[in-house]
């Protein structure tokens, strides 16, 4: 019997006909038995994941009672990957007694790849005559779906037949341990219609963008929630099964809701969220879920779905809830000395041996547990033995596995059925051990067909003649190392990752992509536009880093400055000092400002040489060698620290003819307009050059004479 | 004193041409008091005593010397002016008092005519010891026909996006609908801490503000900003979010400023103010455990009247609603004591009659403004209308739905219907005039 009384029967009496009709017709439910992915490889190659025990009831169960709890009358059980299994296990629970408010009917067939292969399979036996409930065989939850249904009803009225699909959300903030990382969406939806707008998964994004198109639907009044959790349950139209069927590149959900907010206009269709504030409702998409939701099992946050509720009604399945929140099955014999701290659920038969010490762990039935073990957010399932002097943290072991002596699970070890451990042996962190071979797995992945759930046991001989590593295993274990990195067919890593994403993503990675925009953003507030000097300068600059990359001949450089100078109307003198100006901080440019005075001479002086006929090209008055001086000056005004170099980038610029000495000793004599600018041609190198020049000169003009 | 008031004045209401020819907006009669009489009443009924009015030396000027534009507060006034043409934007203006700024200020715009409670945007300022605190309100639709304009008014005009959080009072998110060309972009670590943002798109902003001294000290550092409303509160909202190692330095360099000058009284406490939110267990978010606030420096927060009245008499249509509902602010008799009206006229009960007005027989009035010293002859109706000051409306006149600007003359038997009537115009008798563009109106008669 369900603990939770069916609603679904006492629906009142509708006083207009049509109405009572509709609310008559018994309330139908799609349950997808199969994920579609391999999340949970290699657990789920001996057990389809909906039957995966979480509080020792296999999941599935949950999915049902919550149906049933919520008023569903008639239910569609669609399994793929290990159907008979699925199906063994419905057809000896309560759903399929006579007495059951649910009707259960199992579906399978090996040709479901996806939920939308699903649907439209819904669609083609025109199993659906209404409304129905779409949820996974993987979702736990307590949510009272019935005010959802009925806003959703309403709103189908209304509009008819506009609002395809009533998403059932729970309010998490973010940090949540029951938020799942890689189901991290951003929802924005109209205030007042409870209509989604926009639907995006976050994950690896960082800024979120939401076009303008979504806010022109007249309201005035938008959220953007980020405190959502998607329970993976839906309310559909009998419409959403067609249009699966009209789109065949719909696979998941997720391209279902993407497709009909794009095609919003066009369609017409819309879909709306149902929030609620204190439901539980979560999937169990990877192990890190796997791990929050049983923890919350045991704290009770499902209520009335508790483990000693047994409301699957299975003969010996009950148990006893004391404080603390340990429960504890049938026949389980604690040895001296043992302690349960706090949310221990232990099956039926278990026994565990003196001074023990186990927290926050869930054990199966008929395990047995040596002395002296310690276990800490451990999920141990039927049939394990623990031998004495183990040590389990925050780790999954299968039905059938034996931990030998002395062996340590470190945080995020899988144990697959039937694996044996140890003894004397640590395991790293994230270490997944099964008794399938993982190769097995690759030779699979040339078929295209990425269930969860495929047969692959035509491999087996081959792997019976690997033999087991003791290193990895210990000397008398059996079972095979997965890597999680192994698959490289996959494009996404975390295909692979068992335990999903580390719920607390990189503070860092955040933080600099804000300082980064904060830059930008403070370029921008300074200076709200560049100003067409500055992006000559910048474009300058960008020419010449190409002609040093790409080789380009002087001359076309000087014909793309020319160009520019006439796009951003820029006068000849500032052509030539900005020229000098790009050309002297070219080594800071490129090489960061921490130069010393040598290495920037060094870089520098090539370069000078190199560009020398771009020089030559704009410096050709008397008055464009002072303008270019000046340039210079004004430069090694700013870089104090460089003054040094001055003398010998004069140097090599009258070497290189780019400058005259008339020009340089006429600079040197008139152009100084400040203190600092005397003070800079009172720098010993500079006065020996300038007297160098002149004595220079002196001889050239006697030479002359 | 907590707060200094400043008075921004010194507007040229670029928006409504059509009245600003003649009268500077501060001036503009709504409901017979100049247009600035209502943000300085604001002020003075929550106690101010003096405020800083920036405004340009023509309203100085007519402030001074016009009987019809006395100012009727109590409050001292220190009138700064600024150069009309000079371009000066609100920022510009607030950089150039800053010398008067001891305090934390707030600042109001002269065409604001609102029955706001300003302790409301006044207490999130203290309690979040807030950078920017502001006022908006749900927009009003204009129900008046606007003389000129024919139809309704079109939707053309773009929004502006304004993101609070899930309390409605901090302000996360600020743009203009043209400046979102790629769609409303968010970072992911802002909706992290702020799970639950409301995009609201009907509000307008009423242009008053609370802001921090430093605010001030800042813009006197960063000459770039000119405007309030256009640049310095979108940046503060977007500064934000921004980590405190990079950018607020500007705003904490002039915090430690602050701490140096043992003079003013917000700086001496601004330490212990953050001793206290150090130790105390408050926070003001849910959710995940990171201190309060998330341990940012700037904080901008806004109210938003969800009722009452808030204007901005900045278009014509706004200033035609403000003097149907100014009346509503205070209560003062409709009829002005010293005007002269005739027992055999009616005039309506939501009508305003100014002072030495002289109201003829078998006149009648109604929904409508008459100025100072008006003179309406008899059998004239007005309904619906606005008529300045010095007025005069010859006999058997129909005014209905328009704006007669000051000194006009409207010539016997008149039939003016939704037109706007420049200063100092005379309308021909008997003409018969509707919809007319009032700039056209306003040509014809000073040509």
């Amino acid at each position: 019997m369900g603990l939770v009384a069916s609603r679904g029967g006492k629906q009142k009496k509708g006083n207009v006909t049509s109405e009572q009709e509709e609310e008559e017709q018994p309330l139908q439910a799609v349950l997808v038995a199969d994920s579609f992915n391999r999340r949970f490889f290699p657990i789920s190659k001996d057990q389809p994941r909906a039957l995966l025990p979480l509080g020792n009831v296999a999941m599935i169960d949950y999915t049902l009672e919550f149906l049933t709890s919520t008023g569903v009358q008639e239910t569609f059980v669609f399994c793929c990957w290990m159907s008979n299994k699925i199906k063994d296990h419905l057809l000896k629970s309560k759903w399929c007694r006579p007495t059951s408010p649910n009707v259960v009917h199992i579906i399978t067939s090996d040709l479901y790849r996806s939920l939308g292969d699903v649907l439209r399979d819904v669609d083609a036996k025109n199993l659906v005559r209404n409304d129905f409930i779409l949820v996974y065989g993987d979702v736990v939850s307590n949510i009272d779906v019935s005010q959802a249904l009925q806003e959703h009803r309403h709103r189908r009225k209304v509009d008819k037949n506009i609002s395809v699909m009533t998403m059932v959300f729970k309010e998490s903030s973010p940090g949540h341990k029951s938020r799942c990382e890689e189901d991290d969406v951003i929802v924005a939806m109209d205030s007042k219609s409870k209509r989604v707008l926009h639907y995006q998964k976050t994950q690896g994004l960082k800024k979120l963008q939401f076009p303008m198109n979504i806010f022109q639907h007249g309201s005035d009044e938008f959220e953007i929630r980020h405190d959502l959790l998607d329970c993976h349950i839906s309310i559909c139209s009998p419409q959403v099964a067609e249009l699966f069927t009209d789109n065949f590149d719909y696979q998941t959900r997720n391209d279902f809701v993407r497709g009909i907010l794009v095609n919003e206009e066009i369609l017409g269709n819309q879909i709306h969220l149902y929030v609620t504030q204190d439901g539980y409702g979560a999937r169990v998409s990877n192990l890190q879920m796997y791990d929050s939701v049983s923890s919350d099992m045991v704290r009770r946050w499902v209520y009335p779905l508790t483990p000693e509720a047994n409301f699957t009604d299975q003969q010996g399945q009950g148990c006893t809830h004391s404080r603390h929140n340990v429960y504890r099955g049938a026949e389980v014999s604690l040895g001296h000395g043992s302690q349960m701290e706090e949310n221990v659920l232990i099956g039926r038969d278990t026994s565990i041996g003196a001074n023990c010490h186990i927290s926050n762990s869930v054990i199966g039935n008929n395990c047995t547990i040596g002395d002296n073990v310690v276990l800490d957010r451990a999920h141990m399932w039927n049939n394990v033995h623990i031998s004495s002097n183990v040590e389990i943290h925050q780790s999954v072991v299968c039905d059938g596995a034996v931990v030998k002596e002395a062996v340590r699970l470190n945080k995020q070890c899988v144990l697959a059925y039937n694996v044996v451990i140890g003894p004397n042996l640590s395991l790293p962190e994230g270490t997944v051990v099964s008794m399938h071979h993982p190769e097995e797995e690759e030779e699979d992945d040339d078929d295209e067909f990425l269930s969860d759930d495929q047969e692959v046991g035509h491999s087996k001989d081959k792997t019976r003649q690997k033999a087991f590593n003791p290193a990895e295993v210990g000397p008398e274990g059996k079972g095979y190392i997965w890597k999680a990195s192994m698959n490289d067919t996959e494009d996404e890593e975390l295909a692979q990752c068992l335990w999903g994403l580390v719920l607390n993503p990189d503070p860092e990675s955040d933080s600099e992509s804000e300082a980064s925009e904060e830059s930008q953003d403070r370029s921008r507030s300074v200076s709200p536009e560049i100003d067409d000097v500055n992006a000559f300068q910048l474009e300058v600059l960008g020419t010449l880093q190409r002609g040093l990359e790409e080789n380009i001949v002087c001359d076309n450089l000087v014909l793309e400055i020319n160009s520019l100078k006439y796009a951003y109307n820029i006068t000849l003198k500032e052509v030539m000092q900005i020229l000098t100006r790009v050309v002297l901080e070219y080594p800071f440019q490129q090489q960061g400002t921490q130069l010393t005075t040598l290495q920037y001479t060094g870089s520098l002086l090539p370069l000078l040489k190199t560009w020398s006929p771009v020089f030559k090209n704009y410096i050709k008055r008397a008055q464009d060698h002072l303008d270019c001086l000046s340039a210079v000056e004004e430069l090694f005004l700013e870089q104090d620290t460089h003054q040094t170099a001055m003398v010998k980038v004069l140097m090599k610029m009258y070497q290189l003819e780019i400058l005259e000495e008339e020009a340089i000793l006429k600079w040197f004599s008139t152009g100084a307009t400040n203190d600092k600018s005397r003070q800079l041609r009172k720098n010993q190198g500079l006065q020996k050059f300038i007297q160098w020049l002149k004595e220079a000169e002196d001889e050239s003009s006697e030479e002359g004479e | 004193m907590e707060l200094q008031a400043v008075l921004m004045a010194a507007g040229g209401g670029s928006r409504m041409m059509d009245l600003t020819y003649n009268t500077p907006k501060p001036l503009l009669p709504v409901g017979n008091k100049p247009l600035i009489w209502y943000p300085l009443n604001l002020l003075e009924r929550v106690g101010f005593e003096e405020v800083i009015v920036i405004t340009t030396k023509e309203v100085q000027k007519m402030i001074s010397t016009d009987p019809k534009v006395k100012l009727d507060v109590k409050m001292k006034l220190d009138l700064v002016c600024i150069q009309e043409d000079a371009d000066m934007g609100t920022a510009d203006a607030l950089r150039h008092i800053q010398q008067k700024v001891k305090t934390d200020v707030l600042v109001v715009s002269c065409d604001l005519i609102t029955d706001a409670a300003l302790h409301e945007v006044v207490d999130l300022f203290r309690a979040h010891n807030a950078t920017l605190s502001m006022l908006m309100s749900k927009a009003h639709e204009f129900t008046e026909t606007v003389p000129g304009q024919k139809g309704k008014k079109k939707t053309g005009e773009q929004r502006d996006f304004v993101g609070v959080d899930g309390t409605g009072k901090r302000l996360l998110f600020m743009a203009n609908e043209a400046d979102l060309d790629e769609g409303v972009v968010i970072r992911k670590s802002i909706m992290r801490k702020h799970p639950r943002m409301h995009i609201k798109t009907g509000l307008v902003d009423a242009h008053l503000y609370c802001l921090k001294k430093s605010v001030v000290d800042f813009l006197a550092d960063n000459k770039s900003i000119s405007s309030i409303r256009g640049e310095l509160v979108p940046y503060l909202v977007r500064k934000q979010f921004s980590k405190s190692t990079n950018s607020p330095k500007v705003i904490d360099e002039t915090h430690q400023n602050l701490k140096k000058n043992d003079s003013n009284i917000s700086s001496r406490d601004e330490e212990l103010l953050h001793l206290t939110q150090e130790r105390s267990c408050w926070n003001d978010h849910r959710g995940d455990m990171s201190d309060a606030y998330h341990g940012g420096r700037l904080r901008c927060y806004v109210h938003i009247m969800d009722e009452g009245i808030c204007y901005r008499v900045n278009t014509l249509a706004a200033y035609i609603e403000a003097n149907r509902l100014a009346p509503k602010l205070f209560d003062e008799p409709a009829v002005h004591p010293s005007a002269v009206v005739s027992e055999r006229c009616l005039i309506g009960a939501d009508s305003i009659i100014g002072a030495s007005c002289q109201i003829s027989d078998k006149t009648s009035i109604k929904r409508s403004t008459i100025g100072v010293s008006t003179t309406v002859r008899e059998k004239v109706k007005v309904t619906n209308s606005i008529i300045m000051h010095g007025v005069t409306i010859e006999e058997g006149c129909n005014i209905q739905g328009s704006v007669i600007c000051s000194n006009a003359v409207i010539g016997r038997g008149a039939d003016i219907k939704y037109c706007l009537v420049g200063s100092a115009q005379r309308i021909e008798p008997d003409g018969e005039h509707t919809t007319a563009s009032p700039h056209l109106m306003s040509k014809a008669c000073s040509a």
